[in-house]
């Protein structure tokens, strides 16, 4: 007899009780007493509970706890086709947009990729201090044979971080403009900004095969589009409503308003979310080594897997280096819109 | 001139608030602002404004903060809308316009020039000049002729290629009037435009706005909480209270007949010398035997009638318009008009 008996049976279900068994692995504790047998008498100190597991003792027909964890994963695995099949082909462009990113930026000789690099970052940020140092970081990266590993990690940012401004901005625009949309997307920002990293990478390990690149494309995206749909939403809201009162005042379009007003206004907003999509993409890039993603994140994983300190440390730096390069430079370029738009 | 009504306000109402619709049943029977608003939580912000707002003059809404004379111009363009009531804008009803006729009206009609200047930040100062014509789809230099005419006659010239923040409060009032202009509306409405400006500023303002005014002879409706520049610039003034208009016509036949104890407060505090008129005092030629010392045109103030017979209360002058004689004006008459309306007991109370 166990604790919870009295329930069942003055609800009367002691015939549903013994009519099934619940198909749930004995569990240890179980095992234990059963092994032991014999009935203990329990005291009150001891009362455990009204959980499933101990309600499944007094009723056979109850389910236990980790019934409730092997059923999520058996739906999962048997809507997994059919998940697949849908999104296999909407994210297959990512896989080739990583992939083709990947091999130009490792392939192309390294006498091109810097210059253009450092032509890119001259053509944002207009300051030679800046494109400076970003040629000393690279030429110092690529002295210690570190450039193969910076240049993927770089690409795959590129292209994650291009994807996140490309879809978070109009989304952002979208929540800007209705307060239902803003309503409905909160909450899911809210959860891909708390969730640990790591857990997202557990369905989509099931999803998608990890020898594919999406997999951790989408990881990245996930992790890091909160903050650019975030402050465009906020960037917009906050343009100055006297100004957006002298567009209605003249008669502007809705499309014109958000063109000539709202955009340009909340352009500095929307160039910090940019900055901050780009730095948590950085972030994210390290832990996507776990599931394949080439780059520095993969010389820190085999300094922890291998306890290989120095190539951790200095692929450590490597990334440091990185994210103030990626920080500086999209800085500036906000500085430089800032700049033009003072009050 | 023959006075014609450009746009009509007839028995406006404006509720804040969940339900307007209900809450003007309550209004309509008699229930006041601060009872509306503790009953039945609703801001009654305008109640029954009828205003007529003649062609070519300048009609001037005066109240203090919160007496919904922003609200009131926000109605003419439907940046607000009514919860009863009409406006005509000459025979159209503006309250039965779609969105493609409004926006008409509000690109080609009537201009606006706001309190804080609300300048596009990221657009120099010739784009925002042009900013009616590009939202009318016109390129920038389709419109830079016109926005640089209109620039350079408020007093802006060179500075196109500047933005807003490298201007100063006045200068960019300029470019705000500057792009009212530019749309080339016959209506213009001013919300508490030169309130924001420092006093000698703001007093350039108004002569600049006068002296477009006797130029291009727009309809423009000016909002302010100012009595000196109410007076300076109206052709109509409306004073608002609490949402009620209480008492509107010639500004000069307000100060002389003020109806409501609030207006004698206004008026006790300003120099009636210098805003009344001679027109206001004149008295129509008696006889011929009258030996005048010397001409007054029936537009000069009493300051400048007061410094020329030198404080003599004896003298009589020839009133004259368009070199003809249209009256005459009695020093004695003038002193009595400068006699200050006491302001009424409740103001003293406060102030002792």
């Amino acid at each position: 007899m166990a604790t919870y008996d009295f329930i069942f049976s003055s609800l009367g279900l002691e015939e549903w009780c013994s009519s099934s068994h619940s198909d749930a692995p004995m569990s240890m504790a179980a095992l234990l007493a059963k092994a032991k047998g014999g009935e203990v008498e329990q005291s009150l100190w001891d009362l455990p509970f009204p959980s499933m597991d101990a309600l499944n003792e007094s009723c056979a027909a109850f389910p236990q706890s980790r019934e409730l964890t092997k059923g999520l994963e058996q739906g999962f695995l048997a809507i997994k086709d059919s998940l697949s099949v849908v999104l296999d082909p909407i994210t297959q462009p990512l896989s080739w947009a990583l992939d083709g990113t990947l091999y130009t930026m490792v392939t192309t000789p390294w006498w091109i990729v810097i210059p253009v690099l450092l032509a890119l970052v001259f053509f944002v940020t207009k300051s030679w201090k800046h494109v400076f140092f970003v040629a000393i970081s690279f030429i110092g990266l690529a002295f210690i044979d570190y450039y193969v590993y910076a240049m993927q990690t770089l690409a795959i940012i590129f292209v994650c971080a291009f994807l996140c401004v490309l879809l978070g901005i109009p989304i952002g625009i979208g929540m800007a403009r209705s307060d239902l949309m803003q309503r409905l997307t909160i909450p899911v920002l809210d959860m891909l900004q708390t969730l640990p990293p790591f857990v997202y990478l557990i369905p989509l390990i099931f999803l998608f095969s990890v020898t594919e690149s999406k997999l951790y494309g989408i990881a990245i995206i996930l992790y890091a589009i909160v903050p650019v749909i975030r402050l465009t939403n906020l960037g917009i809201r906050l343009v100055d409503e006297d100004v957006i009162e002298a567009a209605d005042a003249f008669g502007m379009t809705p499309r014109q308003k958000l063109f000539k007003v709202q955009i340009p206004l909340a352009l500095p907003n929307i160039m910090a979310g940019v900055n901050q999509t780009i730095m948590m993409s950085l972030a994210m890039v390290v832990i996507a080594s776990l599931v394949s993603a080439p780059g520095l994140g993969v010389l820190v994983l085999r300094g922890i897997r291998s306890l290989e300190l120095g190539v951790g440390l200095v692929s450590g730096l490597g990334i440091v280096i990185l994210a103030v390069i990626l920080d500086r430079v999209t800085k500036a370029s906000l500085a430089r819109i800032n700049a033009t738009q003072k009050q | 001139m023959p006075r014609t009504a450009k746009i009509s306000i007839k028995s406006l109402y404006k509720i804040f608030g969940p339900t307007p619709e209900a809450a003007l049943e309550y209004v309509k029977q008699g229930m006041g602002k601060t009872e509306l608003l503790e009953a039945q939580n609703h801001v009654l912000a305008l109640q029954d404004i009828n205003v007529d707002i003649n062609d070519g003059e300048i009609t001037v809404i005066m109240g203090l903060s919160g007496s919904g004379k922003s609200t009131l111009i926000r109605h003419l363009n439907r940046l607000i809308e009514p919860t009863a009531g009409e406006i005509h804008f000459g025979d159209e009803d503006i309250l039965s316009y779609n969105e493609a006729e409004l926006r008409t009206l509000r690109r080609e009609r009537m201009s606006m020039v706001f309190q804080k200047f609300a300048l596009l930040p990221h657009r120099t100062v010739l784009e925002n000049a042009g900013m009616a014509l590009d939202v009318r789809g016109f390129k920038t230099r389709d419109f830079e002729d016109e926005a640089k005419k209109w620039l350079g006659r408020v007093g802006l010239e060179g500075n196109e290629n500047l933005f807003p923040h490298q201007l100063s409060g006045g200068m960019q009032q300029r470019v705000g009037i500057a792009r009212a202009l530019v749309s080339n509306a016959p209506v213009m409405l001013m919300d508490e435009a030169f309130s924001a400006l420092d006093p000698l500023i703001r007093s350039d303002m108004q002569d600049l706005l006068l002296e477009l005014q006797g130029e291009l002879r727009k309809t423009i409706v000016f909002i302010t909480h100012d009595l000196d520049e109410s007076l300076k610039l109206a052709d109509h003034l409306v004073i608002l209270k609490d949402g009620v208009v209480i008492q509107q016509g010639d500004p000069q036949n307000i100060l002389l007949n003020p109806n409501d104890p609030y207006i004698i407060d206004f008026i006790s505090d300003i120099n009636r010398a210098r805003v009344l008129r001679v027109r206001s005092v004149m008295v129509e030629p008696t006889s011929d035997d009258v030996s005048y010392a010397g001409d007054l045109l029936e537009t000069d103030n009493l300051e400048t009638v007061l410094s020329k017979s030198d404080g003599d209360v004896s003298l009589v002058y020839q009133v004259i318009r368009n070199d003809e004689q249209v009256g005459e004006l009695h020093m004695k008459d003038l002193t009595r008009a400068l006699v200050p309306v006491p302001a009424s007991e409740e103001r003293n109370n406060y102030s002792n």
